[in-house]
């Protein structure tokens, strides 16, 4: 049985990577679970700058997920490179490091500086964070600006670029077209829902940012549509994600279209999560015989 | 720290809403220190879906147990209140930094209020132990909310009590009886309770130049500084960088030296 699988370029072990904002920088969770046995994870965005974050509360559990405005706390790219890559790069797993700048023109300049940074697999571009004001929304909004930022990304680096889309838009498969038209070599979704929850008694809302993005088990069916139509959209490859918490949650988007899958609130709940998937995923293929796990993208019949 | 996987011995009602769960867990009873939480799994369907985070509060390593006390007053803790003794669960553990030993007096003051006294019954016992002469302060809604006697036996070698409706002992603030505690002289004052009862606690403190260990709580998720979610904004420092002005709960604490804390920002 073949997990491996190829993506954009990149020669993963399996289909199954850590998906942003839910690993940090992988280091906390390397007692809890086996990171060579992932097919990469998937760095917390950095930002040029350091950035603080959003006021607490940033999380709120809602029906089967939760709610967050963590608001891309992180150290900034040069601290990323000094203090968090050297860890990062000894890991025997893959590693895409996700990126977001506020303006266009700091997209590309991260690109840039990452090019010379050795050992990068690939690069995620952040252009969907609902929990920041500027930038952000703006652009996974608008398939012009997406396309923009892809562009100067893309003139910037030649590792993969892995346009990460917003599921908060009119048509996704617009700016999936848009952001594959300026050179992206894959596209990721979905990033979280906007939504809130509010404390009637005080009538406030739960999270200091007011609302927040919404993950977990309940944002699947809305994430695996998307992916279904995107995958129909573009020819890059798909890149699966929102509330994939079993196997079988992975292959659903597996067969809907996706080449590969993240994993990401689960591990909140269940730190090993990844390397579990990626051993009901191979039992499955085995019991079914499918030799290959390539064969299974894209066979969903309608 | 592991994901370690447990039995449930015992989960009874103990005070009006209040539950003692006591866990079979060999590894995390081996390794907790007086301050540190877990997070454990209190459904295996997605409602609820997060994991519900708790302080131990009494380690028995000759059984292998940890006990956990909580307030059954969301979906979390109902779901919790609801698992009968026998069933296995998974509790991912020693989780955070827990309290450290009084530096400058061998008298330490612990002031607990409502769900916050957990983590004091556990620091009582141990600096009992270690010699300690222990005040444990407590403060609660009323009589009903009080804990009973026999879960806060040893812990300390002064019990003293309030409440809001005067019900039982002094009628009033436990900072009242703080104050009291802080004029006798030398101590080492640690906190567990709502929010605005530890900025009080911290304030008395930090006028009265008293070391202060405050163990913080704040919504959280992952309970192992993944999500960054239950973070605290901290007195950074002029030349830190801004990632520095908010410290997770969950790794940098929940224990935290109250000068630390931004409480105007909190």
């Amino acid at each position: 049985m073949d997990l491996s699988i190829d993506f954009a370029g990149l020669s993963l072990r399996n289909p199954v990577l850590l998906a942003s904002g839910t690993c940090n920088y992988g280091r906390e969770l390397q007692a809890l679970t086996d990171l060579s046995a992932l097919g990469g994870i998937v760095t917390k965005t950095i930002t040029p700058q350091p950035r603080g974050g959003n006021r607490p509360q940033r999380i709120v559990e809602t029906s089967a997920g939760m709610l967050n405005s963590i608001g891309l706390q992180n150290p900034g790219l040069d601290d990323f490179i000094a203090d968090k890559w050297p860890f990062l790069r000894e890991l025997d797993t893959p590693i895409v490091v996700n990126i977001a700048g506020h303006t266009i023109e700091e997209f590309g300049e991260m690109a840039a500086r990452l090019e010379e940074v050795d050992g990068i697999a690939a690069l995620e571009i952040n252009i969907s964070c609902p929990n920041v004001k500027a930038g952000g929304e703006n652009f996974a909004s608008n398939p012009a600006a997406s396309a923009a930022v892809i562009k100067g990304v893309r003139s910037a680096t030649r590792r993969p670029v892995i346009a990460k889309l917003s599921p908060n838009v009119t048509d996704i498969a617009d700016i999936a077209r848009a952001v594959e038209a300026a050179g992206a070599d894959a596209v990721s979704l979905i990033n979280t829902l906007v939504g809130m929850a509010i404390d009637i008694d005080k009538r406030r809302p739960l999270l200091g940012n007011i609302t927040g993005g919404l993950s977990g088990p309940a944002i699947k069916p809305v994430a695996l549509a998307m992916v279904w139509k995107v995958s129909q959209a573009v020819q890059v490859p798909v890149m699966g994600l929102g509330g994939i918490s079993s196997a079988r949650d992975a292959l659903e988007f597996i067969v809907a279209g996706a080449s590969a899958v993240q994993v990401g609130t689960a591990s909140f709940v269940n730190p090993n999560a990844g390397v579990e998937i990626v051993e009901e995923i191979r039992n499955y293929c085995v019991e079914r015989g499918i030799e290959h796990i390539g064969d299974l993208v894209g066979t969903l019949q309608v | 720290m592991i994901d370690e996987k447990v039995e449930l011995l015992a989960n009874d009602e103990v005070a009006e809403d209040f539950y003692l769960a006591r866990l079979r867990a060999s590894h995390i009873a081996a390794e907790v220190v007086p301050g540190q939480f877990v997070n454990i799994e209190v459904s295996a369907t997605h409602a609820p879906f997060l994991r519900m985070p708790l302080s131990v509060c009494a380690v028995d390593r000759g059984a292998d147990t940890i006990d956990l006390l909580y307030e059954n007053m969301g979906p979390k803790s109902s779901s919790f209140s609801r698992l009968r003794p026998g069933i296995e669960t998974r509790c991912l553990g020693p989780l955070g930094k827990g309290f450290s030993a009084p530096i400058t007096s061998a008298r330490a003051v612990l002031v607990g209020g409502g769900i916050g006294v957990p983590p004091m019954i556990f620091w009582g016992r141990t600096l009992l132990a270690q010699g300690v002469d222990v005040a444990l302060l407590v403060g609660a809604r009323s009589a009903a909310k009080h804990l009973p006697d026999d879960l806060l036996s040893g812990c300390s070698s002064d019990l003293r009590r309030a409440t809001d409706d005067g019900s039982l002992g002094h009628d009033g603030l436990v900072t009242d009886l703080l104050r009291e505690e802080l004029a006798r002289g030398e101590c080492s004052v640690y906190t567990c309770g709502p929010h605005a009862m530890m900025a009080a606690v911290a304030a008395l403190c930090i006028e009265a130049d008293v070391p202060c260990q405050v163990s913080l709580e704040e919504y959280m998720a992952c309970g192992i500084g993944i999500c960054v979610g239950c973070v605290v904004r901290v007195k950074n420092e002029p030349n830190n960088s801004a990632y520095d002005d908010y410290s997770r709960i969950c790794v940098d604490g929940p224990v935290f030296d109250a000068r630390h804390i931004s409480w105007e920002h909190s």
